[in-house]
């Protein structure tokens, strides 16, 4: 390895470099002065723009908690909504409703198609499939709206329904679960497939008891986020759910069915306090909807870890 | 739980009871596995037909919306794109046959308003939320100790899982009035009457305007390229970031020079699928924007009318249109828009092609 | 992924327009037809009412609903709605076994929503138009009530009433006044010292039957300015860069309350309301050359003008009576736009049950109700029309 020559300086990241530099050394530490302004500058701006995100936050949370909890009446949550007043019963039924049978759905199709894609799929066909999915995520959920009405509500007279709200729900979310399912399974090391299949296990015996449980975590995370959007939806529903101050029922078709985002998008502006109020526990009721997904799905990717954490270990 | 050992090494008939789990196809080549169970073959059909699905919903959407807005691509022509009046016509006088369809007396739809909002929302978004989210993202990976990144991380988690009808309720109640009461006159007086900073000044109104619906679409599209920004920011190798440090670099040349070139397309990549959330957030704009039709926003604070917004907003009036061309037109309109996005997220993906599947989030970046 | 289920074979022939918003019924129930020939036959006045002469008024007879469990639904014109919030409790407790969840989405959806099936009752400002009648044969305007129209404005400096013309308030929604106190505006209102304030006008931009009924207004008080046949649910409001569009009524006061120097239409319904937001009522010019605000008195002298014209299926337009000296110039029948080929007997038994009893003078067209909102009963001729519409609803 060659030497360098003696004597020769190694800059270092000393805090007084200019001594390590010796004399003559004004114009570097003019540099390095600046470039030290610059890198307080960066992190000065990095640490606004947290600020940035953090505020925002902050801000809509206690907004929404602050006009949601005022004039707070319990009976919000035991009374049906009756024109612009009420209490909320109804919605919540029905968004409860909706978000199971969302997860019931997406739950087979998505996990399913996600088996599809890391386990069978050959290794350059699935790239379409993919694709295909990532894409529809993209979709703006208005124009699943209207193309849900267009079709399902009218041309194929189910009305304002749940089978609608469904399936067009589904459509919407489907991509991230087939997303999750496949990240977990690809996350299992390939040593699992490859020891049941050397013990004899036929594959989808081996899928179910093997290959699946240590991606469940995974796959519930992505199903809980998948509900997590389905509750949050508004514009879809519209169109496809309608609206019904009555708790949800077992019809399938030409029911509409209330839910949780109509009261916010509908009262928000009407000259009623009632309706205003409507609109602020709505706001409140889905934000801690959202917030109780987000901890299930940490509370579950914890367990689960410290779980396998346990059960790694040599027997 | 116990298997039994049995291991041949070549295929043998089965044995005449047929107990325990069946071995491989005794007349099957060896090497080569078929599937044992007529189940098997099921699993597989019903997990492809499964993952087929998506793909056929999105393509079945685009066909169904297709078809609804061929009258209306006729009717309205490519003069959709440049004329500015949203005029139904009257519903009330007989029907009128123009290019070949049937119209409303009178009626005459032009998106170019509409999509010089979205584009001017979504810009403005875009250009909030990137400084933003990357400089979020840095300061979470290289500054923040492990617990209080968690907590940020909960917090990205937070803002992508609130509904856009709760951010479209506070822009239009809370961030609107305050903007219109303290932040924009201030700005609106203070600028100087340059060319560039004319679309500051002017009336600032009641608060419903592109910049409330840019801001609030900066709040919802931060998560996205806040969490893969993260996400990739970890995965740069410490061994030449800390090399770079040993060599005297201060932190901001230590990114530039090895993070940003590291996670580049990885970020491209999630901006751009950033801004195909913000081109296609209906809600908060609908409840932020105002949602006015026929005139181009003149300045920041101008109310005007975003693609999705009308179609939301619209829809129920276009269906009383008899003749049906009120709502193809709106159909023209969200393909206009469905295209848009579509190209966003193809352009990401194309952008990040990789083959580890973590590279982009998918939609919202939860 | 879902349930099958019976899909009706679409008919042949009609265009693709008239099968979108046809509301062809879904599993038709066999039930007994006696219930259906009942309704059909208990006719009380003939379908025969001619529009020359008033009948003698004949006692409005309720029809009982269903005893099953029906869930009705309506949605519409947000001027009828905070009537219909009033309706649908009390008759829901009347016969509990009737549910109706109202909605206020603007008259346009009511009818575009009626025509689809989406909903039972659709609740409209606005008669349907021939082309809306042509592509959905059997789709019903049944007036329940009659309704007026106020001109807002918000200017809090101002002590005394405005008087405003059509022509004033066409030009000042197609920009050509821009400021309050404009020379026109300063004619008409001798003895106000009028502010400086910019002229902001707020529209509706749902498809909304306020919007047909101003627009009417403007049309046939000033059409020079305003265009004889710019009238409609949802209208091209001149781009002014002021103006702003809001959603519903509701929408109209809330957006008016914060914006100093607007000029709205908002329906009487929600008279209350405006004056909670310290908005004031201009005085408006009618065929005659009077200065009206909508009263009882001023409401009734218009419609009466009218009563012996309405035809028998109640599309007509009272707006800007030039014969009524006293009438106040915006009033409109309130319409249930109701398909009359229901999916099932009992909804439309209990479709008709529920619009007989609100056409009543005893049910909902009683003043403790009407009163609430401003409305006014429909004329005895008119009910017995809107009864005689009540009869040709059937299950098909």
């Amino acid at each position: 390895m060659a030497t360098l020559p003696a004597g020769t300086a190694l800059p270092t990241a000393s805090p007084h470099p200019e001594r390590a530099f010796g004399a003559g050394t004004t114009v570097r530490r003019r540099r390095w002065s600046r470039r030290r302004m610059a890198n307080a500058v960066y992190w000065g701006a990095c640490a606004a723009a947290l600020a940035g995100v953090a505020v925002p936050v902050v801000w809509v949370l206690a907004g929404v908690v602050n006009s949601g909890l005022r004039d707070w009446h319990w009976s919000v949550l035991t009374t049906q909504t009756v024109g612009t007043g009420g209490g909320l019963l109804n919605a919540i039924a029905g968004t409860l409703v909706i978000v199971v049978g969302v997860a019931v759905i997406v739950g087979i199709v998505g996990i399913a198609g996600g088996i599809y894609l890391a386990e069978f799929c050959p290794e350059g066909r699935g790239g379409l499939l993919r694709g295909g999915s990532e894409i529809l995520s993209g979709a703006p959920s208005i124009v699943l709206g209207y193309v849900g009405y267009v079709t399902l509500v009218v041309r194929f007279h189910w009305g304002f329904s749940l089978a609608a709200a469904l399936v067009v729900l589904s459509v919407m979310v489907v991509p991230y679960v087939v997303k999750a399912t496949e990240v977990s399974l690809r996350s299992v090391p390939t040593a699992y497939r490859d020891g049941s299949e050397a013990l004899g296990m036929p594959s989808g015996y081996a899928l179910r008891r093997v290959v699946l449980r240590p991606a469940l975590p995974g796959i519930v995370t992505g199903l809980i986020v998948a509900m997590a959007i389905a509750v949050g939806e508004t514009a879809p529903l519209l169109y496809t759910a309608g609206w019904s101050n009555n708790l949800p029922t077992t019809h399938l078709f030409h029911a509409p069915i209330a839910y949780l985002t109509y009261p916010v998008w509908t009262f928000y502006n009407q000259p009623y306090a009632s309706a205003h109020r409507l609109a602020a526990v709505a706001a409140l009721l889905l934000v801690v909807l959202a917030l109780l997904m987000i901890v299930v799905g940490r509370i579950i990717v914890a367990v689960t870890q410290r779980q396998s954490e346990t059960s790694s270990a040599p027997h | 739980m116990t298997v039994p050992v049995e291991s041949p090494g070549r295929p043998v008939p089965p044995a005449p009871g047929g107990q325990g789990p069946p071995g491989p196809r005794w007349d099957a080549a060896p090497g080569v596995i078929r599937p044992r169970h007529d189940t098997e073959g099921m699993v597989r059909w019903g997990t492809r037909l499964a993952a087929l699905l998506p793909g056929a919903a999105l393509v079945g959407l685009t066909v169904a919306l297709l078809i609804e807005a061929l009258p209306a691509i006729q009717g309205n022509g490519f003069g959709f794109f440049t004329r500015t009046t949203w005029d139904p016509g009257n519903f009330y006088n007989p029907p009128v046959v123009v290019n070949g369809v049937t119209r409303p007396d009178g009626a005459s739809y032009g998106a170019f308003p509409l999509i010089v909002g979205t584009l001017a929302s979504s810009a403005i978004a875009m250009a909030i939320a990137v400084p933003v989210a990357f400089g979020t993202a840095m300061i979470v990976v290289h500054k923040l100790p492990r617990r209080l990144s968690n907590t940020f991380g909960m917090l990205l988690e937070m803002l992508a899982g609130i509904p856009s009808v709760v951010f479209g309720l506070w822009a239009a109640l809370t961030l609107g009035p305050f903007l219109a009461h303290h932040v924009s006159p201030f700005i609106s007086r203070s600028l100087p009457d340059v060319p560039v900073l004319r679309y500051f000044k002017g009336p600032v109104g009641s608060g419903e305007g592109l910049l409330t619906s840019g801001l609030v679409l900066a709040v919802m599209v931060v998560p996205i390229i806040a969490s893969t920004t993260r996400d990739l920011l970890r995965q740069v190798p410490r061994g030449t970031q800390e090399g770079a440090v040993a060599l005297g670099m201060t932190d901001l040349e230590v990114v530039r020079t090895v993070s940003i070139p590291w996670v580049r397309t990885g970020v491209i990549g999630a901006c751009v699928l950033g801004l195909g959330r913000a081109l296609g957030e209906t809600m908060a704009v609908a409840m932020a924007s105002g949602t006015v039709l026929g005139t181009v926003p003149r300045n920041v604070y101008s109310t005007f009318g975003s693609m999705a917004g009308v179609i939301v907003s619209q829809l129920d009036s276009a269906l009383t249109d008899a003749t049906g061309f009120a709502v193809e037109t709106l159909a023209y309109l969200g393909l206009v828009l469905l295209a848009m996005s579509l190209l966003a997220n193809i352009g990401a993906r194309l952008l990040v092609r990789r083959a580890s599947t973590t590279a982009l989030p998918v939609g919202r970046g939860i | 992924m879902h349930t099958d289920e019976v899909r009706t074979p679409q008919p042949s022939g009609p265009t693709r327009v008239s099968r979108r918003l046809r509301p062809v019924a879904f599993g038709a129930l066999a039930l007994t037809g006696a219930v259906a020939l009942a309704a059909c036959s208990s006719s009380t006045t003939a379908a025969t009412t001619t529009t020359t002469k008033p009948a003698a008024p004949a006692v409005p007879k309720i029809i009982a609903p269903p005893s099953s469990t029906v869930a009705l639904t309506e949605t519409g014109s947000t001027l009828l709605y905070p009537l219909f919030n009033f309706w649908a409790p009390a008759y829901s407790k009347l016969y509990p076994n009737i549910s109706i969840t109202t909605a206020g989405t603007g008259s346009g959806t009511g009818i575009s929503q009626a025509a689809a099936g989406a909903v039972n009752i659709g609740a409209s400002d606005a008669y349907l138009s021939s082309s809306q009648v042509a592509a959905n044969p059997g789709l019903l305007n049944i007036p329940l009530a009659i309704s007026a129209q106020m001109i807002n404005y918000n200017l809090p400096g101002l002590s005394g009433t405005l008087k405003l013309s059509p022509s004033v308030i066409a030009q000042m929604y197609t920009g050509k006044i821009t400021t309050w106190n404009n020379a026109a505006v300063a004619a008409i209102n001798p003895g106000l010292t009028l502010p400086s304030t910019p002229v902001i006008p707020l529209h509706r931009s749902d498809g909304s039957g306020d919007t047909f009924i101003f627009s009417q207004y403007m049309a046939k008080g000033d059409p020079s300015v305003w265009g004889a046949n710019n009238f409609g649910t949802s209208i091209a409001f001149p781009a002014i860069s002021t103006a702003v569009g809001a959603n519903g009524n509701g929408g109209m006061v809330s957006e008016c309350a914060k914006t100093v120097g607007c000029i709205a239409y908002i329906g009487i319904s929600f008279k209350a309301q405006t004056q909670s937001a310290n908005l004031s009522e201009a005085m408006i010019e009618n065929g005659t050359g009077n200065y009206l605000l909508p009263t009882n008195a001023t409401i009734d002298a218009e419609s009466t003008s009218f009563a012996n014209a309405t035809p028998p299926n109640g599309a007509i337009s009272m707006v800007y009576s030039t014969t009524a000296a006293q009438g106040y110039p915006i009033i409109n029948y309130e319409y249930g736009i109701i398909n009359s080929k229901q999916s099932s007997s009992t909804t439309a038994r209990a479709i008709q049950a529920f619009v007989s009893w609100a056409i009543s003078p005893t049910g909902g067209n009683a003043n403790s109700f009407l009163s609430q909102v401003g409305f006014r009963p429909l004329p005895a001729a008119v009910v017995a029309q809107s009864q005689a519409q009540l009869q040709t609803i059937s299950a098909s």
